[in-house]
């Protein structure tokens, strides 16, 4: 019906006031897949969200979402998506069950249906033993799980997931990623934002990078990847400011870019093994102490300093 | 469907916050508790538990009996004050004139004096004329000035029933060509005498059907017990003040769920935002209908208060609700966020009820001017609904401020959803 694609973007613009929050973005999602919009904070990924999710209408431009316009068709948009957001948003009175349950009413189930579907979530997303406990005392990562939970309840074609991951411990967060597999797996759609590029190269089938409301770059991982070609990452800590020593390293021949954030430097270098003596002889010769140095093949943290010129933490 | 579920699940939280139970439910019974204990209640002293402090008056009458109809209104006044009813709360002795009764309030001989003018049996038969009983009080003293204002009201009341039937009879005998020699008024004046005492000694108040005397509002009605009779316009104050509160309290969970997300969730399930903002608005009515509701029956069970006849309990409640939905959500749509709601609702509230009168409801209160104000507020109309429900007022009475809560609450409805349309749009 939409050849194989459940998200067609094509070039959606949303300002607030004077600021261009999100500028021409367009991208297809093909059905049964992981697309993850990666960026760092800031970079119109969540507004970008809002506008699919049909709770923001965006200035210019459209999205068809399982053939439905967002602008046109919200309704049937609505239907046809779970939509995790960003903040945990549960009502904390209610237990882990009677929250499923009024989300499961608000997406048209009721009944056994409801009663049924709310037991298989509650399975999916591991809190059957604490599904009688009201939501306001559970952990961080329990509510992010119930959280997801809700989304799942009315079986979306497509899951539409704001960075889920935020700030919760390592534990939580594996179950999390674990679980969009298992969803997709299960042939769900699954549009997912991060600024964890670990998170994106885990779980995605495709990426496109975000940057001030754009999309920067576009591809599955080995294809980004590829645009920095054989450039390592090496990222050195100081013990002072990085600008007595950064235009001396800028000028060492193998050195494509370079950016700092206090004391710690990150570079994208052709050869790590011959250009890294060189920026000690520089360190020296400029009075730096160099406390630490990290040195990284080629990732998704390095195409995006190479196509912006700042690290993803900067965001 | 979804509207229900909304309002329902809006209502599971309010009951599961202690917060919101108390407020709207523990707060208002148990302050009117407080003041229950304070006069004695359950405390078995007096009749039907009342236990009052004896108040001490001192009448000055200096009322003249008018020599053509023989009437002497004062000394009526006097003889009722001196009833062996009103003997377990009042002490009646006589002052020589105005002076010397004055001079015992000033000097904490008495705690309430009642002045007599000359012209007063005369102001009853002379068409047009007018006199005015003094009340000179402690200014320290809320109840003893209350009872007996309450008691000079009724029988000025009286008073005035007589004086229309009077001006009715001889308008009446004029149109025939005849005038209402002495004979006729002493006739009436007995006829009213007897219907003044029947009235004062008996439930005869509905006995004679060509006067019809009702108390002040509030007052205490043949099956009330007197305690029953000062609570009611208490409880009635704080049933007013918490329903209002309540109503707000709810409306406000619009403005906590655009913070906690969930509003903003709800937005990307295809439930319409019309089903939305319908099921807050449902939310808020059922609170407060069955806050009102529990309120009303405790309050009955508990303090024996007599709300009064059906029909105008019925007219009150749900105008009172309508009123106190579409505040609440008026009020509710000038909310930022939870932190600011506290405040500004402690303040909105804590006004309108000072303005409306609902902490004074039930004690002697200035009128006039104050009358006027508390007309602003729609606290001040639904606290004159229910004081004229309880004093068994008609119900074409009770319904003049019930429509005027009635269309109060449906304009601040439309303003508050309008505003709130807007916001969330």
């Amino acid at each position: 019906m939409n050849n194989g694609k459940a998200i067609e973007v094509q070039d959606l613009h949303r300002h607030f006031g004077d600021i261009k929050a999100v500028q021409g973005v367009s991208f297809d999602v093909r059905q049964g897949e992981i697309f993850s919009l990666l960026g760092p904070n800031g970079a119109g990924k969540s507004t970008t969200i809002s506008m699919l999710s049909c709770l923001l209408q965006p200035n210019a431009g459209d999205a068809l979402v399982m053939g439905h316009s967002i602008t046109r068709r919200p309704m049937e948009v609505k239907k046809a998506i779970g939509v995790v957001p960003q903040e945990i948003a549960l009502y904390p009175d209610l237990t882990a069950r009677e929250n499923l349950a009024f989300w499961g009413k608000m997406y048209g189930l009721r009944g056994k249906t409801l009663g049924r579907r709310i037991d298989q979530v509650l399975e999916i997303i591991g809190l059957v033993e604490q599904q009688k406990r009201p939501a306001g005392k559970f952990s961080g990562g329990m509510k992010r799980r119930l959280n997801i939970g809700i989304a799942l309840l009315h079986k979306p074609q497509v899951i539409i997931m704001d960075e889920p991951t935020v700030g919760i411990d390592p534990q939580s967060r594996r179950h999390i990623l674990d679980n969009v597999k298992e969803l997709n797996r299960q042939g769900m759609t699954v549009l997912y934002t991060t600024h964890y590029m670990e998170e994106a190269a885990e779980l995605s089938d495709h990426i496109a990078i975000m940057d001030q409301g754009q999309i920067v770059a576009s591809g599955t991982h080995d294809e980004l990847v590829k645009i920095v070609g054989k450039q390592d990452r090496v990222e050195l800590t100081i013990n002072t400011e990085s600008e007595r020593v950064l235009p001396a390293w800028q000028a060492i021949d193998g050195v494509h870019k370079a950016t700092a954030t206090d004391s710690i430097i990150t570079l994208l270098v052709d050869e790590s093994d011959r250009v890294l003596p060189r920026l000690f002889e520089a360190a020296i010769e400029a009075k730096v102490h160099i406390t630490s140095v990290t040195i990284q093949e080629p990732n998704l943290e390095a195409v995006f300093l190479h196509l912006t010129g700042r690290a993803l933490r900067d965001g | 469907m979804k509207i229900l579920d909304i309002a329902l699940k809006d209502m599971l939280q309010s009951f599961r916050s202690v917060f919101a139970v108390m407020l709207m439910f523990v707060e208002p019974i148990m302050i009117t508790g407080l003041i229950y204990f304070a006069f004695g209640g359950l405390g078995g002293g007096g009749s039907d538990g009342l236990d009052l402090p004896m108040t001490r008056v001192v009448v000055a009458n200096q009322d003249q009996a008018d020599a053509t109809s023989g009437i002497s209104a004062g000394n009526e006044v006097t003889k009722i004050l001196q009833s062996e009813e009103l003997a377990d709360f009042l002490e009646v002795t006589m002052a020589e004139d105005e002076a010397a009764a004055r001079a015992a309030i000033d000097d904490r001989k008495a705690d309430v004096a009642v002045i007599i003018p000359a012209e007063f049996s005369k102001a009853m038969t002379v068409s047009g004329a007018r006199a005015t009983i003094t009340l000179y009080h402690d200014p320290t003293l809320t109840l003893g000035p209350g009872i007996v204002k309450a008691v000079i009201d009724g029988i000025m009341d009286g008073f005035s029933g007589y004086k229309i039937t009077a001006d009715i009879t001889e308008k009446q005998l004029a149109r025939q060509g005849q005038t209402m020699g002495p004979d006729t008024l002493r006739a009436l004046a007995i006829s009213y005498t007897q219907w003044a005492q029947n009235q004062n000694t008996t439930e005869g108040a509905s006995a004679d059907p060509t006067i019809s005397l009702r108390g002040p509002s509030g007052s205490r009605t043949p099956d009330d017990s007197p305690l029953a009779g000062i609570l009611g316009p208490v409880m009635a104050g704080m049933l007013i003040f918490f329903v209002f509160f309540g109503g707000a309290y709810t409306a406000q969970s619009i403005v906590k769920e655009d913070e906690i997300g969930t509003l903003a969730r709800l937005s990307t399930t295809p439930t319409p935002s019309a089903t939305i903002l319908g099921g807050k608005l449902v939310s808020v009515f059922l609170m407060v209908l069955v806050q009102s509701i529990v309120l009303l029956i405790s309050s009955a069970l508990i303090f024996k208060i007599q709300w009064g006849e059906p029909a105008g309990v019925i007219a009150m409640t749900l105008s009172m609700l309508v009123a106190a939905a579409g505040f609440g959500i008026l009020v509710a749509s000038f909310i930022r966020n939870t932190r600011q709601g506290g405040v500004m609702l402690g303040g909105v509230m804590t006004l309108c009820g000072m303005v409306g009168g609902l902490f004074t409801a039930g004690f002697n209160t200035p009128s006039g001017t104050f009358d006027i104000i508390s007309r602003f507020v729609p606290h001040g109309w639904a606290l004159d609904g229910w004081k004229l429900a309880m004093s068994r007022a008609s119900i074409s009475e009770v319904l003049v401020p019930a429509a005027v809560l009635l269309g109060m609450g449906v304009l601040f409805f439309v303003i508050g959803t309008m505003l709130f349309r807007k916001r969330f749009a």
